[in-house]
């Protein structure tokens, strides 16, 4: 029997053309990547049938074709490239020459995945594809047959706590449409606190798309920030999928902005498995003209005493649609469960869209679990009030979304990454310079 | 004093109509106020008083369908809001703004500093506007943690109308229009307020003080006392038309001149 599409369309067939068997790689992991090749095949890309994409329509994705990436060019240089420790990759591959692997204390490892199923197989063999299911995810099958390259970044018990790696992705799009799909394992050692950005840039030009995957394992007691800074160009197709697990007493605070692409769906699941543990999810997205912004979130709360909260903010101008979709599964026994969802927009046109979709599945009796969320516009008095005392319109209009988005930045924890998403954030609104410059 | 009826007058209104939606508020203001000159605009509540405020200000709920305001030899009702604030023109809010998310001090020097570029002045840097903010502070008493707080988000009545006077001894206008400036105020912080507003009198500076009651008005005396109902001035005096209102109160107002009436006389000159 199989579920193969009637059809595959012209990125399926590419991709799955683009497989090659990787000479050199562990047998696990080439068994892995054909099983994964052969899920993709069945499994298609998701169409708005499927009920985790029904707002987000992918045909502008599979309907081209899409080739391996090139090397890209160069130069990367200043603010591209954050301080302290670093791996830089250019269109999904490591580029040693842009990291910096300084700073990183005894035990700690954050290296190219390449060089780590080389270096550490077993402890990659251990974790892989454990937490990101290839069996019902396309995207993740995808990357699991396709990945070249990615980061593998391990906290030894007790790391930290003032220790910040960033992984930063660059895209230098060539001629033709071409697909990256880096993956990234972070495991975190029991009590290890330390905090992990993702960053994501390109440059202008054709479409490309990066079809991230991370998959990050919380120890006991392990305290994790993992911060997504998706500002890919704005032709780009974004599909980052994050999956975590955590141990008793552990904390993931995750963070996904989404700031660029043509279409971006950023998901997180995670899986609450020891008691005590807590996940914070907090995302801030802007979208304007007909750009689509999606995030999904699954969190499933599998032992008592866990804590979720979630907070979605999004500012849509033009013809921009954004879906938020958060799921929170409590399972039976899951008592003294704590869940809480919310999702804010502002929407500054009358044909911009959000689809929001709160879905608590509660098996337990003893939990408070709870969402809300608004719809609303920027405030017509405070306008008046910043344009009164001579701020000009446009930048009004900035600084009150800087005032909206500026809760979500906030929260980031290490003072240069939060650094980084503020002007990252700011350079998005009206004015964005003037209020970067304004702020520093 | 004069009054401002002369040639050099910085703000004259003639036959100034506006509506807020379907209803015709402003029907045939006329007032003219000279550079140095502190007007007061008295009446009863639905007079009107604060939606020729607004209109001065450039408040986009409030339509002008007819009439002129000439401010400083040019068409102010042609201005946007920002750019008249560029030209020294400042609304002192009856109900304060609440920002949250946006600084105070942050929100000032931006506004001080686009007003200075519309200007061609500099734009002063962090540490020459926080000096200069510092001392504008004390004129009413304002704590300096306030420069750090979210605009008026949080603040108590007093606090916010403080930071209205605050802001305009920041932005130096020449024309200043105080919306109730007095309202919610207890007696102490009534003085704190008025004391800035006396301060920040001047030659060159005029002020539209708009009130409900008299008790503003023996903390910052006016030149002239405009009594507005049913949308138009209909009687103008000196200081001791406050005095007379306060003792007859606005009934007389009332039954002279019906709301929405086409009819009555106006007295006084502000009409010209």
């Amino acid at each position: 029997m199989s579920a193969r599409a009637a059809t595959p369309t012209p990125a399926q067939e590419s991709l799955v053309a683009a497989f090659a068997a990787r000479p050199g790689e562990p047998a696990w992991l080439a068994d892995a990547r054909r099983e994964s090749l052969g899920r993709f095949e069945s499994l298609g890309l998701p169409t708005t049938r499927h009920e985790d994409w029904r707002f987000t329509d992918l045909s502008g994705l599979s309907g081209q074709p899409w080739v391996r990436p090139g090397e890209g060019g160069g130069p990367w240089t200043g603010a591209l490239l954050p301080e302290g420790p670093r791996l830089v990759f250019v269109n999904g591959r490591l580029r040693p020459d842009l990291g910096d692997a300084g700073g990183l204390p005894a035990g700690t490892i954050a290296t190219g995945l390449a060089e780590a199923l080389a270096r550490h197989p077993e402890e990659v063999r251990a974790h892989l594809g454990r937490l990101a299911r290839a069996e019902d995810h396309p995207f993740v099958a995808a990357n699991t047959a396709l990945f070249e390259d990615g980061a593998f970044v391990r906290l030894p018990p007790g790391a930290g706590p003032d220790l910040s790696i960033a992984l930063v992705f660059l895209s230098d799009p060539g001629a033709a449409p071409a697909a990256a799909f880096p993956r990234v394992l972070l495991v975190a050692g029991a009590g290890a606190r330390a905090s992990v950005a993702e960053v994501f840039v390109g440059r202008g030009g054709p479409a490309y798309l990066t079809g991230a995957v991370t998959e990050i394992v919380l120890g006991e007691g392990a305290v994790v920030e993992h911060v997504r800074l998706q500002a890919e160009a704005l032709q780009a197709y974004h599909v980052g999928v994050v999956c975590a697990e955590s141990a008793a007493r552990a904390s993931l605070t995750a963070h996904a902005f989404t700031l660029g692409g043509a279409l971006s769906r950023s998901e997180l699941r995670a899986r609450l498995a020891g008691e005590g543990g807590s996940v914070a999810a907090n995302g801030l997205y802007l979208a304007d003209g007909t750009r689509r912004v999606d995030n999904f979130s699954w969190v499933e709360h599998a032992v008592p005493h866990c804590t979720t909260s979630e907070t979605y903010k999004g500012i849509l101008d033009g013809h921009s649609r954004a879906v938020f979709a958060g799921r929170i599964v409590v399972k039976p026994g899951a008592q003294k469960t704590n869940a809480y969802q919310m999702n804010s927009n502002l929407l500054l046109s009358e044909d911009a869209v959000v689809d929001t979709k709160p879905q608590l599945e509660i098996f337990a009796d003893d939990v408070k679990c709870g969402h809300g969320g608004t719809v609303g516009q920027l405030d017509e008095a405070a306008l008046f009030y910043l344009r009164s005392r001579g701020v000009r319109e446009e930048e009004a209009r900035g600084l009150l979304m800087w005032a909206f988005a500026s809760e979500m930045v906030g929260r980031v924890g290490p003072a240069p990454l939060r650094a980084r998403a503020r002007q990252l954030v700011a350079a998005r609104l009206p004015s964005g310079a003037r209020l970067v410059e304004a702020m520093a | 004093m004069s009054t401002g009826n002369g040639r050099d007058a910085l703000l004259r209104v003639e036959g100034l109509r506006a509506r807020i939606g379907e209803n015709e508020i402003l029907k045939g203001v006329g007032l003219s106020l000279g550079p140095g000159e502190v007007h007061a605009i008295m009446g009863p509540n639905g007079s009107g008083k604060s939606t020729l405020a607004g209109v001065l200000a450039g408040r986009p709920s409030c339509e002008v369908t007819a009439g002129t305001v000439v401010y400083a030899g040019q068409d102010l009702l042609a201005l946007t809001p920002e750019a008249r604030a560029a030209a020294g023109v400042f609304l002192g809010f009856q109900y304060p703004v609440e920002i949250p998310g946006v600084g105070n001090l942050f929100f000032l020097r931006t506004a001080l500093n686009a007003v200075r570029r519309t200007r061609g002045e500099d734009e002063l840097d962090a540490m020459d506007f926080l000096a200069l903010a510092k001392e504008k502070m004390k004129l009413v008493d304002l704590d300096p943690a306030f420069g750090s707080r979210s605009v008026n988000e949080g603040f108590s009545g007093g606090e916010k109308k403080r930071n209205e006077v605050f802001q305009m001894a920041v932005l130096e206008p020449r024309l200043a229009i105080l919306d109730e400036i007095d309202s919610g105020l207890d007696i102490d912080a009534l003085r704190v307020v008025a004391r800035g507003v006396n301060a920040l009198r001047r030659e060159d500076r005029a002020i539209l003080l708009v009130t409900h009651y008299k008790r503003l008005l023996e903390y910052i005396r006016p030149d002239r006392v405009h009594v507005m109902a049913g949308g138009r001035i209909v009687r103008s005096g000196g200081p001791e038309l406050a005095d007379e209102l306060e003792k007859t109160g606005y009934a007389w107002v009332a039954g002279e001149k019906p709301e929405g009436s086409t009819a009555g006389s106006t007295r006084g000159g502000a009409t010209p």
